[in-house]
């Protein structure tokens, strides 16, 4: 039978296009997921393992060991080291410790971790690339892409003080090579002779391990050591071989990319289940084709089996070159996205593709199973026809296909046991009760598609037609096979939903989470200067300069104190955090009117307050409570009460600007008016805090996640569209006589093709809309159920957003119909009309 | 019946010089040669010759349906080499009617649906007294709503015909309009057939292979190689059989 299906492969070659490629994509994906894991890991590997790559022995504080009760035990620290390098067997250890410190060189300070190296000491894990090791306690090493960084060449000098040291000029003798791990790689790396580095960072400093290389047997030296942290009462310490610490720091840091993996497989999962719906309506359709060709076969004496197992050796055989297309193409893309990172990050050249046998096989298997299922469908039906039946002339005018009750009612149950759960989650805010009947209710409707959704189609069409035939076939035609129509459409809606529902999702959480944070902050954006002393005229001065900034309706300062208080209830002298603001300012900056305070007053938040307060001793002094509903982080008083009172910190304390925003900037645009801000003050990012800015943040948070999430729909949407233009031209193909007795009856070209986009137009737009209804409700109630606890909802939905979507999907579907259309019209009437 | 004997313009459908081949080279076939042809206004003919002959060549190209390689074609005045795509489509909408074979009908739409087509592809609105006219003619007054698998082969060909004639077309074309009934519905379709030029002046050419339906046209040309090579008035089924008979020879 292999020949036959060779043959029928090639005979039918362009009805398969579109099989092979949806397959081909949906495999693709998959492959392409189970490859970012591996390489995760494998680049972690890579990269984590970069400490101990001439290692043999590694111990560390291992936190999951539980220590006994009762008995404390001590910490690693450099005195450890010194004991260790005397064990038997040890011919080398070094510790790996990382100590903060501030560099300065003759332009510019920086943040470096330092670390002790040692000649003698396989150079503390460090690899020289340039001049020599730090003998002296003067001498440092600086790795080598952060030197060309901070401009710093061999025999340069520069400062280096951290918190509890004074700054030292070092000399610089020469640069290592740049570690790859990822949790320091983003700071310089300084290399210390290993004593002074002890002088710098403490005694009592911490290391994260000591590495050791044995002379002797290495599980001896194992023992060893075990044995010596069991008697320094070290009873947190494993010691691991570097293969094994290597392996355990990797699967700590892939809990996150496991992660990703998983959701990455639930979008392949989704691409995949468009495809299968491609795949069995092609089938379909080339099997309802042949039919009178196998029903021939059959009264010629083939069996059954015989057939079936044809139609399924060629499924079998698209199922393979798709699959391992898909596969390579993945493999391909992967390894083209690396190439660019290391070519356009080259701190990222550690990156590398790693492939597992199963990584690549699972596809293949998963994109032939899938064919193979998806085909074996319409196979079974096609040969449940009798011969003879078959061999009538059919008329294919219109396919009744029945949706079985079964599916119907249990499309019922899921769709309504759905969506009472996610109603219920919804209500009461319970996220997993919510997921699980959107996880029930979802496919539930997809399996009453046929009920609505050749309907609609038909309805729209028929509305959108007028009184044009073209219109009027376009909308029959669009539902002469209903049950091609609801796969086909069922396709496109999936990917729609999903997209519809996450913008929704996406846009209601940002309005949420605007509102509460914007009621958590009395002011826009507050300016901290809290490394500064308190200076009245420079913070006036820079509150000038941030209100000429664009965007910045409005600035003034204010001073952060504490006040005195004497609580009876507390024995000891307690303190109360004040913000001091002039009124007539704060008035301009102030989110709620009611925060500002008069003289003599101080507002306070009312949930805080015992019912009745009317005044409140503070500093010495008796004020008059101003309740306010707005949530604070700090009770306000004026400048002038704030001199009357006694503070904790009299001459410390610091002061800062508070900003009004105008409140048409979007989130891109107060990034930016932050950055200027800090730039303008020079701060830190920071202290540069408030409502506006964390709504920034949350803002392109949310903004990240969703065009990640839609990207990865877009595969999805992408199969189903190619999905609706292989369902148009398989119906071309179909009707090729149809058309042609339409233009020989009067039809234009142009006429001709404008039908066929109408039908892709109707099928590719009504799955749209209806893909844009779901997932407006369920995007409504995923963000209820999610968010409802975190106070009021603002609900929001962004229409711009969804029109794009179905302009998209309309416009794709006018695309999917110009190559049917043109295959379409080139025919001439009479080859139609001749045509078997 | 030839075309010498009235100008061009005076018939309903005629041509002159129309030559067709197909393929290139060796598989060349020439299925027109040089034909000369015209048909009068109101006038039922049959176009008879073996398989192969051309007959179905000939009428595609008068009907617009296909482009002859030379020659030139009027229907109603009007020129048709001359024509695009559009024109031709126009042409075959208002001036030209058609009965097929077998698949009349678009299966999607009711019997009154298609029989309305040509008139809504145009954009205008039937006479009413002329449908109801044709309808009752051709006996499918009960039959409008059905859609066409629900009509039998002969009542396909008569919504076929009523279409055909709905639109008074220059003429109406049959390509073996009732190779596909039994003889009963056969004669049944060719007597209406004949009706329409008697009593509505319809002008309608048909190729056939069968002598007892050329027995219902007022004449019957030959066709052999591409060429016309004859001609019978008032054919009866046996003069029409002995014509043939001869051909074959
Ligand atoms: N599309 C085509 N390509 C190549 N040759 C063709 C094509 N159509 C017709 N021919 C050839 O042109 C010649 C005339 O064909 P035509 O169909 O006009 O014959 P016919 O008289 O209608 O025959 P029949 O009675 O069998 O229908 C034949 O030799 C045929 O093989
Ligand atoms: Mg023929």
């Amino acid at each position: 039978m292999l020949h036959v299906a060779l043959a029928n492969i090639k005979t039918y070659a362009r009805r398969y296009i579109a099989v092979i490629l949806a397959v081909a994509i949906g495999t693709a994906f998959l492959a392409a997921t189970l490859a970012v894991n591996t390489s995760t890991r494998a680049t972690l590997k890579n990269s984590l393992g970069d400490s101990y790559k001439n290692a043999d022995l590694v111990a560390f504080p291992d936190w999951s060991m539980a220590s006994s009760e009762g008995e404390e035990s001590k910490d690693l620290s450099m005195s450890n080291l010194d004991d260790v390098r005397k064990l038997n067997g040890v011919s080398t250890a070094y510790a790996i410790a990382y100590s903060a410190g501030e560099v300065h060189t003759a332009d510019n300070g920086y943040t470096v971790l330092t670390s002790p190296v040692s000649a003698e000491q396989n150079l503390g894990g460090m690899e020289l690339v340039e001049g020599r090791a730090p003998l002296r306690a003067n001498e440092v090493l600086i790795d080598d892409s952060h030197a060309k960084d901070m401009n710093v060449s061999v025999g340069d000098t520069i400062s280096l003080n951290s918190q509890d040291t004074a700054a030292k000029n070092y000399t610089v003798v020469g640069l290592q090579r740049s570690s790859t791990d990822p949790q320091i790689s983003g700071y310089a790396l300084l290399g210390m002779q290993e004593g002074a580095w002890t002088k710098f960072a403490g005694k009592d400093f911490v290391p994260s391990s000591i590495v050791v290389n044995a002379s002797g047997n290495i599980d001896a030296v194992q023992n060893e050591l075990k044995t010596y942290f069991t008697d320094q009462k070290l009873k947190n310490i494993s010691v691991l071989t570097a293969d094994e610490k290597v392996i355990k720091d990797v699967a700590a840091l892939t809990d996150g990319s496991d992660q990703l993996t998983m959701v990455l497989l639930v979008f392949a999962l989704i691409a995949l289940v468009v495809t299968g719906l491609v795949v069995v309506n092609t089938f379909n359709v080339v099997i309802a084709q042949r039919t009178r060709e196998l029903a021939l076969l059959r009264t010629l004496g083939a069996k059954r089996k015989q057939i079936r197992s044809s139609v399924l050796i060629e499924a079998l055989l698209i199922g393979i070159l798709a699959s391992v297309a898909g596969v390579a193409l993945a493999v391909g893309l992967m390894a083209g996205l690396i190439k660019l990172l290391h070519i356009y990050v080259p701190s990222m050249s550690y990156a590398t593709l790693a492939l597992s046998p199963i990584g690549l096989v699972i596809p293949v298997i998963v994109g032939i199973l899938m064919t193979v299922i998806a085909a074996s469908l319409p196979a079974r039906r096609a040969m449940k026809l009798a011969p003879l039946a078959a061999l009538r002339p059919f008329d294919s005018a219109s396919v009744k296909n029945r949706a079985g009750k079964l599916r119907i009612i249990f499309g019922l149950l899921l769709t309504l046991g759905g969506a009472a759960l996610l109603g219920y989650g919804a209500y009461k805010g319970e996220l997993p009760i919510a997921f699980v009947g959107g996880l029930f209710s979802f496919p539930g409707i997809l399996m009453l598609a046929s009920l609505f959704v050749p309907s609609s189609v038909y309805g729209i069409g028929k509305l959108v037609a007028g009184r044009s035939v073209a219109g009027k076939l376009a909308a029959l035609n669009a539902v002469r096979n209903p049950g091609r129509t609801t796969a086909t459409a069922t396709a496109l809606l999936i990917g729609v939903t999903l997209v519809s529902m996450i913008m929704v999702g996406g846009q209601t959480a940002k309005a949420t989470l605007n509102n509460s944070i914007a009621g958590e902050y009395p002011v826009d954006v507050t300016v901290s200067l809290f490394d500064q002393k308190a200076d009245p005229a420079k913070t006036e001065k820079l509150a000038k300069e941030i209100s000429n900034i664009q965007g910045v309706e409005q600035s003034t300062t204010f001073r952060s104190a504490t006040a005195v208080i004497d609580d009876p209830g507390s024995s000891e002298d307690a303190g109360l955090q004040l913000m001091a603001v002039d009124p007539q300012g704060f008035e301009k900056v102030a989110l709620d009117p009611s925060i500002v305070p008069a003289d003599g007053e101080v507002v306070m938040v009312s949930g805080y307050l015992k019912p009745g307060t009317k005044t409140m001793t503070l500093g010495g002094e008796t004020l008059k409570v101003k309740e306010s509903k707005a949530s604070l982080y700090t009770d306000i008083v004026t400048f002038d009460t704030l001199k009357t009172l006694k503070t904790v910190d009299a001459n410390s304390g610091f002061m800062g600007v508070l900003v009004k925003v105008d409140p048409k900037l979007d989130s891109a645009a107060i990034g930016k008016l932050v950055d200027q801000i800090v730039e303008t003050a020079g701060v830190e990012r920071y202290m540069v805090d408030g409502g506006v800015v964390q709504n920034a943040m949350f803002s392109q948070i949310i903004d990240v996640l969703l065009t990640i999430v839609s990207a990865l729909l877009a595969v999805a949407v992408l199969i189903a569209l190619i999905g609706v233009a292989n369902t148009l031209s398989l119906s071309v193909l179909e009707r090729t006589r149809e058309n042609s007795l339409l233009r020989a009856l009067g039809l234009k070209k142009k006429q001709l093709r404008a039908m066929l986009a109408q039908e892709a137009v109707l099928i590719g737009g009504v799955a749209a809309l209806l893909g844009l209804v779901l997932g407006v409700a369920y995007g409504l109630l995923g963000a209820q159920a999610t968010l409802s606890g975190m106070g009021d909802m603002s609900y929001d939905i962004p229409w711009l957003q969804l029109a794009i979507v179905l302009v998209v999907s309309i416009v794709a579907a006018l695309i999917a119909s110009i190559t049917p259309g043109r295959r379409a019209s080139k025919l001439s009437p009479v080859e139609g009309l001749a045509a078997e | 019946m030839t075309s010498e004997t009235l100008p061009l313009t005076d018939y309903a459908v005629s041509a002159r010089g129309l030559t067709k081949s197909y393929g290139h080279d060796s598989t060349r076939v020439q299925a027109l040669r040089s034909v000369d042809v015209a048909f009068a206004r109101s006038r039922f003919t049959a176009i008879m010759g073996p398989s192969g002959s051309g007959k179905s060549t000939l009428m595609h190209c008068l009907a617009g349906l296909d482009t002859a390689d030379a020659g030139q074609i009027m229907i109603g005045g009007k020129d048709l080499m001359s024509m695009n795509d559009d024109e031709l489509t126009m042409m075959r909408r208002e001036q030209i009617g058609f009965v097929f074979q077998s698949f009349n009908l678009v299966p999607t739409i009711n019997a009154k649906d298609n029989i309305l087509l040509p008139l809504s592809l145009a954009g205008k609105r039937h006479d009413r007294d002329w449908f109801n006219t044709v309808i009752e003619a051709l006996g499918l007054r009960d039959r409008l709503n059905h859609k066409p698998h629900e009509l039998s082969g002969g009542q396909q060909q008569r919504v076929a015909v009523a279409r055909a004639l709905l639109t008074r077309p220059e003429v109406v074309f049959g390509d073996e309009p009732t190779g596909n009934l039994d003889s009963r519905t056969g004669a049944e379709v060719l007597s209406l057939m004949r009706t329409s030029t008697r009593e509505m002046g319809q002008t309608i050419i048909m190729v056939t292979h069968d002598p007892a339906a050329a027995s219902y046209a007022d004449t019957v040309l030959l066709m052999k190689d591409g060429q016309l090579v004859g001609s019978i008035e008032e054919p009866t089924v046996a003069s029409v059989t002995e014509a043939l008979a001869s051909l074959a020879e």
